[in-house]
């Protein structure tokens, strides 16, 4: 953070109000974007496999969970989530962007059917053109959106004082910080050298391939 | 596979383990008892009662996993052992709720701290619930033989340096600290506790009372949902159960029927309610589901000048409880300190960020060290707790409000935990807050705790430790279930796991919710023998 902790007063009066008041629509807007996103003709269907020209990667992969729209997003957020970790090298990062969204959509299958939901509803939010502009304030449709746009969106909401807000920062920040921290091939940028060699050699489950 | 490994061998040996994803065909069973959930609760539950000679089924809706399965992987393993795939939250979303689901449930993925419930913690118990017969004197020898069938004794070995730090800082501003007791035996001091302990060290449920169940003939379903207990007139009559199928989160349509004399509910203070509101079980005074408790936990982070490596050793051996019953047992706050292991995805969800900024924090996780504070709730009237309710889909949803006598002990616990790190060298402090910078000094650190909005979601709050639902009194205006865990209204269902906790304890669970079961279990089989 660059900010000392001086700078963060709390919020006054008039804002707390029109935070709450907004606050209020922004609860109303989570519960029924779902609904309009589908008459809409947003696609909510898992985008199973997606073909080489719109992966560049393909790798055989099938979503499960996460639509193509939902896809477009986070390569939208990650550059701006997990990018500055990342090699410049257009290649590998593309690699390393595409992979990273696979996990996020394997560790969202095993999430469960409610916080699915949830989450169907944040995504459908953001995507959804009217909400995402009016919501998000992202002028752009996400494959539009520049690094540095994601950045201030990303900055805006874990600043709001607004708490769904800030759940929403929560929610993209640490399911991409995980599926991307969490990866063997990035534990270097942790500096977590892996389970003890000396222990995995020792261990029958590591032996019987 | 070696056939070394307890679980591996029982298996061979034609345990009655059934892995419900594979049933094709609707079914029921019979036994004399039916215990919905494999943790702490269920596991000691299952033994006592097979070992008497009773006929057990054990119902579990995660999975079986074993030695086989633990590779020291966190996103294998978050994915696998992990209530919702360890997205698990209370209902605002505010609070990141660590759970297991799996055989074995929270006992196949926590840390091994065995603490006695706190003395003080029983004595309120009685003096409040009704709970003449849970003073620390005549729960004395239920502690004994629990220890000794978990093997819990304090840990030798040195602490890895993430916990002597926190010695080390309690040392130098005389607050007293203690080493904890872990239930493990020859441990390979290696840190993967949380991830499914890869040489069967851990004493959990896993790897002592299913076994010991299965050994007697208990038999296992795992992968399968407890859905509704079905009464017939005053009692319950059968279990009605879905199979999940291989995905673990979808039911593959195939229903299971349990009957039983007696239904032993051990499914979680989450899961336990949860059923119990599902079943539409008698509940005159509107007790079920009221007055869960989580231990609210608050964390900061230091760096350190030498290397802590957190990720590496006994995730959790020094303790303090300066803070805990400091203020009495029921007056502001009280809370507990320890230190969490860190590893990479884990350490990557929990500090809070993005971008440049969070590259850079994570750069130092070798330098970092962490101290967790578990605030004590449900002792004071401004501390009543959460509530379980259902969702649509039937699902159990926590709810938990975060009272202001609450925050006032989550503002202090910040207080001692930055102390505590500038106390033992930390070059800088962060609070798992939205807003903290990375503090340079203990009064800069003062400062910004006193200025820092203590609200939701910017303070990073986590549970690990889930209790109360089902509270147990002798009042049945007040309560759910009796001091043995005997519901009060239904005679053939008991409640055998944290759920009956009448407040939390000041304490990691898992001893506590042994021990109530071993003598709940023991005096529930007399019964049904006798």
């Amino acid at each position: 953070m660059s900010h000392p902790p001086h700078d963060q007063k709390p919020f006054s009066a008039m804002d707390r109000r029109s935070f709450l008041r907004a606050g209020l629509g922004g609860t109303l807007f989570l519960g029924t974007v779902s609904v309009t996103a589908g008459l809409s003709g947003c696609a909510t269907a898992p985008a199973g496999r997606l073909n080489a020209a719109e992966t560049q990667v393909d790798d055989g992969y099938q979503f499960q969970f996460l639509t193509h729209d939902d896809i477009e997003l986070f390569r939208a957020l990650l550059p701006a989530i997990v990018g500055p970790a990342l090699t410049e090298e257009p290649e590998p990062r593309r690699q390393a962007i595409a992979g990273t969204i696979e996990r996020i959509d394997q560790g969202m299958v095993r999430f469960g059917p409610a916080n699915q939901k949830e989450l169907r509803k944040l995504f459908d939010l953001l995507n959804f053109g009217l909400t995402r502009v009016t919501v998000a304030r992202v002028w752009s449709s996400w494959p539009n959106v520049t690094t540095s746009e994601a950045d201030a969106f990303l900055e805006r909401w874990r600043t709001s004082g607004i708490g769904l807000f800030n759940n929403g920062y929560i929610a993209l920040t640490k399911i991409s910080n995980v599926a991307f921290y969490g990866h063997p091939e990035h534990w270097h940028l942790s500096g977590y050298p892996g389970p003890p060699e000396w222990a995995m050699n020792a261990l029958p489950q590591f032996n019987n391939a | 596979m070696s056939l070394t490994d307890r679980i591996a061998k029982g298996l061979e040996a034609g345990w009655k383990v059934t892995d419900a994803s594979t049933l094709t065909d609707n079914q029921t069973h019979e036994a004399d008892v039916v215990i919905i959930g494999t943790g702490a609760g269920g596991g000691t539950t299952a033994e006592i009662l097979a070992r008497a000679g009773l006929s057990v089924i054990l119902v579990e809706e995660g999975r079986l996993y074993y030695q086989k399965d633990f590779k020291m992987d966190e996103l294998t393993a978050y994915a696998s052992l992990y209530q919702e795939g360890m997205s698990r939250v209370t209902k605002d979303g505010a609070i990141a709720i660590l759970q297991g689901r799996c055989v074995g449930g929270s006992t196949t993925v926590n840390w091994t701290s065995s603490f006695r419930t706190p003395e003080p913690t029983l004595n309120y118990w009685a003096d409040n619930f009704g709970l003449e017969n849970l003073r620390p004197e005549a729960m004395k020898p239920w502690f004994d033989g629990r220890e000794e069938r978990h093997t819990v004794s304090p840990w030798l070995t040195d602490p890895n340096l993430n916990n002597d730090i926190l010695r080390q800082g309690c040392d130098q501003l005389g607050y007293s600290w203690k080493v904890i007791p872990r239930n493990v035996k020859g441990c390979w001091n290696l840190g993967y506790c949380g991830v499914g302990c890869p040489t069967n060290a851990k004493q959990g449920a896993l790897t002592t009372t299913i076994p010991g169940a299965l050994d007697h003939d208990a038999r296992l379903f795992h992968g399968l949902r407890a859905d509704k207990l079905v009464m017939k007139q005053d009692r319950i009559d059968h279990l009605v159960a879905s199979a999940m199928s291989a995905d673990t989160v979808t039911p593959s349509g195939v229903k299971v029927h349990l009957k039983a004399r007696h239904f032993v509910v051990a499914a979680s203070a989450i899961g336990s309610p949860g059923l119990l509101l599902r079943s539409d079980i008698p509940d005159p005074h509107n007790r079920i589901g009221k007055r869960s408790f989580i231990h609210p936990v608050n964390a900061t982070v230091a760096r350190m000048p030498e290397k802590v490596d957190p990720f590496y050793g006994a995730p959790q051996s020094i303790y303090s409880d300066e803070f805990n019953f400091r203020e009495g047992v029921d007056g502001p706050a009280g809370y507990k300190l320890e230190v969490p292991p860190l590893h990479p995805a884990m350490s990557s969800g929990v500090v809070p960020g993005h971008g440049a900024e969070q590259r850079d924090n994570l750069k130092q996780l070798p330098w970092m060290q962490s101290v967790i504070a578990l605030v004590r709730d449900g002792f004071h009237p401004d501390s009543p707790g959460g509530t379980v309710s259902l969702r649509d889909d039937g699902s159990p949803v926590l709810d938990y409000p975060v009272t202001d006598y609450l925050w006032d002990g989550l503002r202090r616990a910040f207080h001692t935990m930055a102390e505590i790190q500038f106390a033992a060298g930390a070059e800088q402090v962060r609070l798992m807050h939205l807003d903290s910078p990375w503090l340079n000094s203990w009064s800069e650190a003062r400062a910004a705790i006193d200025e820092l909005p203590m609200e939701l979601h910017r303070v990073r709050l986590f549970t690990a430790h889930q209790m109360g639902g089902c509270g147990m009194g002798e009042d049945p205006r007040q309560s759910v279930v009796n001091g043995f865990g005997e519901h009060h209204h239904v005679s053939n269902l008991s409640i055998h796991d944290a759920s009956i906790f009448p407040t939390s304890i000041g304490a990691n669970p898992q001893l506590s919710v042994y021990t109530l079961a071993a003598r709940n279990s023991v005096r529930l089989a007399g019964k049904l023998k006798g």
